[in-house]
């Protein structure tokens, strides 16, 4: 159970992001959840949207240089040490987290090289992974 | 030991060393003189054993007897680099191969490399030329001098050591490369003058400050820089730092190497050219009509004595202006204002020539990049720095860092294969580089030389 993520190469000027959300804004794509990420000299913007199909067409159309790539979607309980929680069952099974970043909310995306792996290693943990339908409607409360 | 370079003014200049005082400090007239007999004698020589200039000659109709005053040399016709690519690697030789002592040739970074040959006398020329521009400096028979620079193929390594060598001076070959050893050999054999590129001189001083090396207190006393141009800022640092005195000489593989011009100390922005060796010529780089002294436009040279493969009217496309206003070192050869600008879009990068053309060419190998590129060169830090920005295609994006820059790195060592110099690649997103209207400005060089 994994999640659509669609990611934007962007230079590190101002600008630059504003461009690629004019596109969603334009075209009523809803974000759920993003991270910028930079080297000083270009970036990666990764967005969690709503339509992430329809997301990456339109940027594509516009020349934007769009990858979509899949993460896991993991929802946290608002509790004290739930992150630690969670990101331990990783480190008990050696799966080494390339980045994460939190969406609305207690959800956070991350991403691992191998998604089934790390799914197996989730499976008979409490947690929660949400699927891509939910994104739609994430609980916020 | 080491002392901090004196204002112009404060040199006792008669205490200073020329080399050929009889030549060094001749009259103008006497100069032009000698440029005029060995002139004429280039001239039928170049005719009589080089074919490729007889056509060239033939087809511009002259003959070698047109030649009869020094400003005849405009009935000739230009020489310039695509010459020695044309008839690569020989083919402009004047004499037999077996008369050859020492060949030499240029990195070669567009294409062929510019292949000279050197006869015994155009070693002694050579030597001469070289010892000339040591003794401006102050450099004699007792230094004991350091060689920083590779030798090889390029002309700076052999060019410089056979100069000292004449004067008398010890040269110690170190090469390049292993810095720490450099400063070992200063303290150990007493070094007091160092052959150096600028940017590797400054990579010495400050490894030598790292390891706690006291510049004041060394016997270093004078720098000997080439191979690239050496900023104002640059070796004002070096001096200041290394408590030494440097100097920069000015030349180019096709007429000699090293040594068509060096710096004396009462100008220290411009270099007295070995006119009894080179005539120089400034002309309009457009029109390939002479301006006159003091005026900028491009040096054309025509060495008067070389033998192993002359070369007439060369267009060095530096651009530059002359004058022949004795100088207060007590020569009365004509000064060259060092060479800051080119009349063609070639980039001198630390003494590497690059063509935005070998750019394009190496990007446009590239599966992932657009046409597109722009080049900024600066000196911000000291030293020259080449910045290619390069614009992705969109299929050619990874969301991965790793990737991107692995890409990034492909990019900088297919260039800097090419163009043997190190850029700054910068990716830029699809359409982030600006089109322009006609032809590109793909150069943005930002250098500054106050």
């Amino acid at each position: 159970m994994s999640i659509t993520q669609t990611s934007v190469f962007i230079e590190s000027k101002p600008g630059h992001l504003t461009r690629t959300l004019e596109v969603f804004a334009k075209h009523s794509i809803n974000v759920r959840g993003f991270s910028a990420a930079d080297t000083g000299e270009y970036g990666i913007v990764r967005f969690i949207v709503d339509e992430p199909d329809r997301a990456e067409d339109l940027l594509c159309k516009e020349g934007f240089a769009v990858q979509s790539s899949q993460v896991l979607c993991v929802k946290l309980a608002d509790n004290p040490g739930e992150l630690q929680r969670v990101l331990k069952i990783f480190a008990d099974h050696d799966i080494n987290i390339v980045y994460c970043y939190s969406l609305a909310s207690s959800y956070i995306a991350l991403s691992v090289k191998d998604i089934e792996r790390a799914e197996k290693a989730l499976e008979d943990a409490p947690v929660t992974l949400v699927e891509q339908e939910e994104i739609v409607e994430l609980d916020l409360s | 030991m080491g002392t901090p370079m004196p204002s112009p003014e404060l040199i006792d200049f008669s205490k200073l060393p020329i080399y050929l005082p009889d030549v060094e400090c001749s009259s103008r007239e006497r100069i032009r003189a000698i440029q005029l007999a060995k002139l004429i004698e280039q001239v039928n020589y170049t005719y009589k054993h080089v074919p490729w200039y007889q056509q060239k000659m033939d087809a511009a109709g002259v003959n070698p007897s047109d030649i009869k005053t020094l400003e005849d040399v405009r009935k000739l016709p230009f020489t310039d680099k695509s010459a020695l690519r044309e008839t690569f690697p020989f083919g402009l030789f004047a004499v037999p191969l077996d008369e050859i002592v020492e060949m030499h040739a240029s990195s070669g970074t567009t294409g062929k490399p510019i292949v000279v040959g050197y006869t015994r006398s155009d070693m002694d020329v050579w030597s001469e030329c070289i010892a000339r521009l040591a003794q401006m400096a102050g450099v004699t028979a007792k230094d004991r001098v350091q060689m920083a620079f590779g030798y090889g193929m390029f002309t700076g390594g052999f060019g410089l050591h056979y100069g000292i060598e004449r004067i008398g001076g010890m040269m110690i070959p170190a090469g390049s490369g292993n810095t720490e050893r450099h400063i070992q050999m200063i303290a150990d054999y007493g070094t007091t003058v160092l052959i150096a590129t600028p940017s590797y001189a400054m990579r010495i001083c400050e490894v030598g400050e790292e390891m706690g090396f006291d510049w004041a207190a060394s016997t270093l006393q004078i720098g000997l820089f080439g191979g690239e141009p050496c900023p104002p800022g640059l070796k004002a640092e070096l001096e200041a730092r290394m408590h030494i005195t440097c100097t920069d000489n000015y030349g180019l593989t096709e007429v000699m190497g090293p040594g068509v011009s060096g710096e004396c100390l009462a100008h220290r922005d411009q270099q007295h050219i070995a006119e009894d060796h080179f005539l120089w010529e400034v002309v309009d780089p457009d029109t390939g009509e002479q301006l006159g002294e003091g005026e900028e436009g491009e040096l054309v040279l025509t060495p008067l004595d070389k033998r192993g493969i002359p070369v007439l009217r060369y267009r060095t496309h530096d651009l530059t202006r002359v004058t022949t206003e004795p100088c207060e070192c007590g020569r009365t050869l004509a000064r060259m204002e060092k060479v800051r600008k080119r009349c063609d879009d070639m980039l001198i990068i630390r003494g590497t020539n690059v063509f935005p053309s070998q750019v394009e060419d190496v990007l446009s190998g590239i599966d992932g990049l657009t046409p597109h590129y722009h080049i900024i060169v600066d000196n911000e830090q000291g030293l020259d720095r080449m910045t290619v920005e390069v614009e992705i295609k969109p299929e050619a994006f990874k969301d991965s860092f790793e990737a991107m820059n692995d890409f990034s790195r492909e990019v900088t060592d297919k260039l800097r294969t090419a163009l043997l110099v190190t850029p700054v690649v910068k990716l830029m997103e699809p359409g982030g580089i600006q089109r322009t209207q006609g032809k590109a400005k793909h150069v943005d060089d930002r250098r500054r030389y106050e």
